[in-house]
């Protein structure tokens, strides 16, 4: 009867379901209405669907055990990096079509919790619906699917229902230098072996990586308390993990502090941040990061909690002159040794651990049970291991040269440039000042004329003193790292890692970063994830001082390749002028007159 | 803060709307709130549409009555509820005494309940409201034999549960519970909310001698984990958003190490809200004078541990043979908790209310020993 007057006032899917249960209730219940049993079909569809993609993650001999979620068709996997770090590099994947796969591990974020794993064997594998866990609001239904206790013994996830607790939570650390922040808590029942494994909303979109508890007293147990780090946070380093890094969380490059009248304000700031040069100050307001607002210190870090470093995100604060809109580089968290040390399992402990103030230290699943690493390869060496390759830094450096020839293959069908000569000459404008550019460029030298005015460039170092006058020179750095990517490629330049996928001012969508390490000077280049072209190259000199911007604004098809029309110099977030290039000419000439 | 001043304008309709319900003047004087938050809601729809905000309140007030019995969407529900929970902060913080609880608010007038405990062994109890106000609360009083206290704050504007709209609860019912368990929500963050169903409503005290509880009465058991640190005072609330309960202290059956999930129903509060209001358990003995020759803690033949807190509670340390107090059968170790009813929560109060009591006049005192509550008639 209950369920007819619910309906009858139009409710939610929530509330049919609720009102069906308490129909449970009732001595003999009344046959439930149409849409009650419909309401209930679409919750097991939505969990037999969340079922399918939902991931067992065992150790190469079938012990140990946690969860995942599968996220893309070639088989890529989110997790826990506490799951994932006890197997070494290979583990095995159980999904719920009773079928048990190879893995290898790609990227590892040990201070978010995450890691990336990368299933083999198929191209179909299913994918769960990615949700947006902005939206998730506390009172909502949710179910989280896993392996607690290493139940899946015959690889079907086990459901649990539960409600949100509680949205947008920050955990301190602790005692190593994990953190949850802008977390989801729910009372559905996380245990062991959960970890890893997804939560999802009631429609069956995958809304959170649960991977921690609130624990007590009543032993490694539920006690109500569960936590999922974000989809979000997950998604913004999923590029990241797929680099086959051990990726870093961020820093501003300045601490705040919450004042009595409760506001957020800068209580330290180094000189040598990126925030400095873009104006803020100790005793600064900050009023919002990223897309939200601050009103707390735990705000604050729970919006900077979700970024991967070298993000550059927005920022709003207020000095004596007013409110004042800027972007903000962020800054590595961690030293490449702190995060290698983790890596190796043995956290640094350095500082003791921050106590939430009266609060308990939440712990992270299943730490208590350490799994000696496998040594697979000793064994036998198969296919598998050949998507492992072992270097400093990387998780799987395999995965890292795999992202970059991706980006490779997808510039290479824009128009090959690698059999064109060596020098080359570029000559266009800039519009409204009625001043001439000319860049030549060649192995031997490269020149910049702007006017009447000529500067000489070597080409492939010394360029930093440039960089830290803002010289207009700029322009022709950028030029001539396009030129180098596209005619020998980025790993005949220097040394060329593929970073991930960062913002760019200007850009609606994420682009794809790689950063060469040429002789005494760093680049950045961001290509488009469609087309593969450039979109901006940076050239950094040091961390004091603002990079080289060149972003490549306008690109047209020239004798069949890509070839950039408009492109623009900044330095911090000033232009200094916009080149109309009429032509690119390519010649065999090596030495200019005048040289 | 504008908003705030708006609710107190519409007051007067708001009490009409729920001057119906029966109840005695103390609950009457908690129970005008009608769901304030939806006023809010609609006020502050009104002030950005440029409407009329009273026309607009009036309007809402009649849907509201009309649709009383509606089922209000479960993010809304918990959402205005979460804001009538408060995050209390006290003494505590060593060997597993948490310094941290929750609290309901309860009425217009600033009124809050929650457990008592030794959180409360302070002169003010921070409270952290739900916009993350941090003020300061004094003690009305409180009632041992229900483990619960009644706060209260100056006035700041705050909404709580309607006590005339409380709800019983049956088994089987479905509930939301509220609270700052483990201390999660700091400042302007939202308490934890858990789903959960009442199992049984039952007695504790067919669990006597099995938990340490001071409390015997009956319990709602909830399938909700709410025995967690931090969470007891917290709401438990049904679909309709109702108080039916307040969550209790952590108990644990010493034998079997279970921890026990439960509820004080809402007629034991509404009781206890009542004493306390009506003056029947309170913490001054307010109004009273001393008196030229008094009782003094030395002649009742009584020792009391060191007063080196600014609250140390009024613990008998040692009972003198052939004492007053050993005639009337005060032991050593009993802890003081009421003298005439009224709250010692101190040495220095215990002392400030023998001085208004002759001599010659026999007086009752009520003392914790153990887990047992005893009340005895102490005669010169």
């Amino acid at each position: 009867m209950l369920s007819m007057l619910v309906f009858g006032n139009g409710k939610t899917l929530e509330q049919v379901c609720l009102a069906q249960d308490e129909n449970a209730n009732v001595a003999i219940a009344p046959k439930p209405s149409e849409e009650v049993l419909a309401a209930q079909q679409q919750r097991i569809e939505a969990m037999q669907r969340a079922s399918r993609s939902t991931v067992a993650v065992y150790g190469t001999d079938g012990q140990g055990g946690g969860s995942g979620v599968c996220i893309s068709s070639d088989g890529y996997v989110l997790t826990n990096f506490h799951v994932s770090s006890p197997f070494g590099h290979r583990m095995r994947c159980g999904l719920n079509d009773g079928k048990m796969y190879d893995a290898v591990v790609a990227g590892s974020d040990p201070t978010g919790d995450l890691a990336v794993l990368k299933m083999v064997g198929r191209t179909d594998f299913p994918v769960a619906a990615i949700g947006d866990s902005d939206k998730v609001r506390i009172g909502q239904w949710c179910f989280a699917a896993g392996n607690p206790f290493v139940l899946a013994t015959n690889l079907q996830p086990t459901i649990t229902y539960g409600l949100i607790s509680g949205v947008r939570r920050y955990q301190y650390p602790s005692g190593t230098i994990l953190e949850y922040s802008d977390c989801i808590q729910t009372d559905a029942a996380i245990n062991p072996g959960n970890s890893g494994g997804p939560l999802f909303n009631i429609r069956g979109e995958l809304i959170g990586i649960n991977g921690r508890c609130s624990f007590e007293k009543r032993g490694r147990v539920n006690v109500g308390v569960g936590y999922a780090i974000s989809i979000k946070q997950a998604m913004n380093f999923f590029w990241q993990l797929r680099s086959g890094r051990v990726v870093d969380h961020a820093t501003l490059g300045f601490t705040v502090a919450t004042e009595n009248s409760g506001k957020v304000v800068v209580s330290n700031i180094l000189e040598s941040s990126d925030a400095y040069r873009r104006g803020i100050r100790y005793g600064d307001e900050i009023l919002r990061l990223g897309d939200r607002d601050v009103a707390t210190t735990n705000q604050l870090k729970n919006i900077l909690g979700i970024f991967p470093d070298q993000w550059r995100i927005p920022i709003r604060y207020r000095n004596a002159d007013g409110v004042m809109e800027t972007y903000v580089r962020l800054q590595n968290l961690h030293l490449a040794s702190e995060l290698e040390e983790i890596i190796k399992g043995e956290s640094p402990q350095k500082q003791p651990p921050r106590k939430p103030p009266g609060g308990k230290d939440p712990i992270p699943l299943d730490k208590e049970k350490p799994e000696a690493p496998k040594q697979v390869n000793s064994a036998k060496k198969d296919a598998v291991d050949d998507l492992f390759v072992e270097r400093r830094g990387f998780s799987n450096f395999y995965f890292n040269r795999l992202e970059l020839d991706r980006i490779l293959g997808l510039q290479a069908a824009q128009g090959s440039w690698t059999s064109s000569s060596e020098s080359w000459k570029v000559t266009g404008e800039i519009p409204g000042e009625n001043l001439s550019v000319e860049m030549l460029m060649s192995d031997s030298n490269c020149t910049f004329r702007l006017g009447d005015k000529t500067e000489s460039l070597h080409p492939f170092q010394g360029w930093p003193k440039w960089i830290k006058q803002r010289s207009s020179i700029g322009a022709l750095m950028g030029m001539r790292i396009w030129q180098q990517w596209n005619r020998i490629g980025p790993r005949l330049m220097g040394e060329a890692i593929y970073l991930g996928r960062n913002p760019v001012v200007g850009h609606n969508t994420l682009l794809d970063v790689t950063r060469i390490t040429v002789s005494d000077f760093d680049v950045l280049v961001y290509t488009d994830t469609d087309t593969g072209l450039i979109e901006v190259i940076e050239v950094f000199s040091d961390k004091q001082t603002d990079p080289v911007e060149l972003f490549f604004e306008k690109y047209e098809t020239v004798d069949g390749r890509a070839s950039p029309k408009r492109i623009r110099l900044a330095y911090g977030l000033e232009t200094q002028f916009v080149i109309v290039i009429n032509q690119l000419q390519k010649s065999e000439v090596t030495a200019w007159p005048g040289l | 803060m504008q908003i705030l001043q708006r609710d107190d304008q519409i007051k007067p309709k708001s009490s009409l709307a729920a001057g119906e319900a029966s109840a005695e003047p103390t609950l009457r004087q908690l129970g005008r709130s009608l769901a304030l938050p939806f006023f809010k809601r609609s006020l502050v729809c009104a002030f950005m549409a440029g409407f009329s905000w009273v026309s607009s309140a009036q309007t809402f007030a009649t849907e509201l009555e009309r649709d009383a019995n509606v089922v209000i969407n479960n993010e809304t529900l918990i959402a205005t509820s979460q804001e009538k929970v408060v995050k209390l902060y006290g003494a505590g913080g060593a060997r597993g005494l948490e310094s941290y609880q929750s609290g309901i608010i309860v009425g217009n007038s600033g009124h809050i309940l929650t457990s008592w405990s030794t959180v409360l062994d302070v002169a003010k109890v921070r409270v952290v409201t739900f916009d993350g106000r941090r003020l300061d609360a004094t003690m009305v009083g409180m009632d041992p034999q229900n483990e619960l206290a009644l706060l209260k704050l100056d006035d700041a504007g705050l909404v709580g549960f309607d006590l005339t709209k409380a709800a019983q609860a049956s088994t089987g019912q479905r509930v939301f519970a509220i609270s700052n368990l483990f201390g999660i929500a700091t400042g302007n963050e939202s308490c934890s909310a858990q789903k959960g169903v009442i199992m049984a409503s039952t007695p504790l005290t067919t669990r006597r001698g099995k938990t340490k509880s001071l409390y015997q009465g009956r319990v709602y058991v909830l399938d909700a984990m709410t025995n967690n640190p931090g969470a007891s005072g917290g709401a438990l609330i049904d679909l309709q958003g109702r108080l039916v309960g307040i969550l209790g202290k952590e108990i644990r059956d010493e034998q079997a190490g279970i921890w026990l999930n439960y509820a004080l129903p809402m007629d034991v509060v509404k009781s206890t809200v009542d004493r306390i209001l009506s003056g029947n358990t309170s913490v001054q003995a307010s109004g009273l004078k001393s008196v030229a020759q008094p009782h003094r803690i030395d002649d009742l033949g009584i020792t009391l541990i060191p007063d080196v807190l600014s609250k140390t509670p009024p613990f008998i340390d040692q009972v003198r043979e052939g004492s007053i107090a050993q005639r009337s059968g005060m032991q050593t170790n009993d802890l003081i908790l009421l003298l005439n009813d009224q709250r010692a929560d101190s040495r220095k109060s215990l002392e400030k209310m023998l001085a208004t009591i002759n001599r010659a006049d026999s007086f009752y005192v009520l003392v914790q020993r153990g887990q047992e509550l005893i009340r005895i008639h102490v005669r010169p």
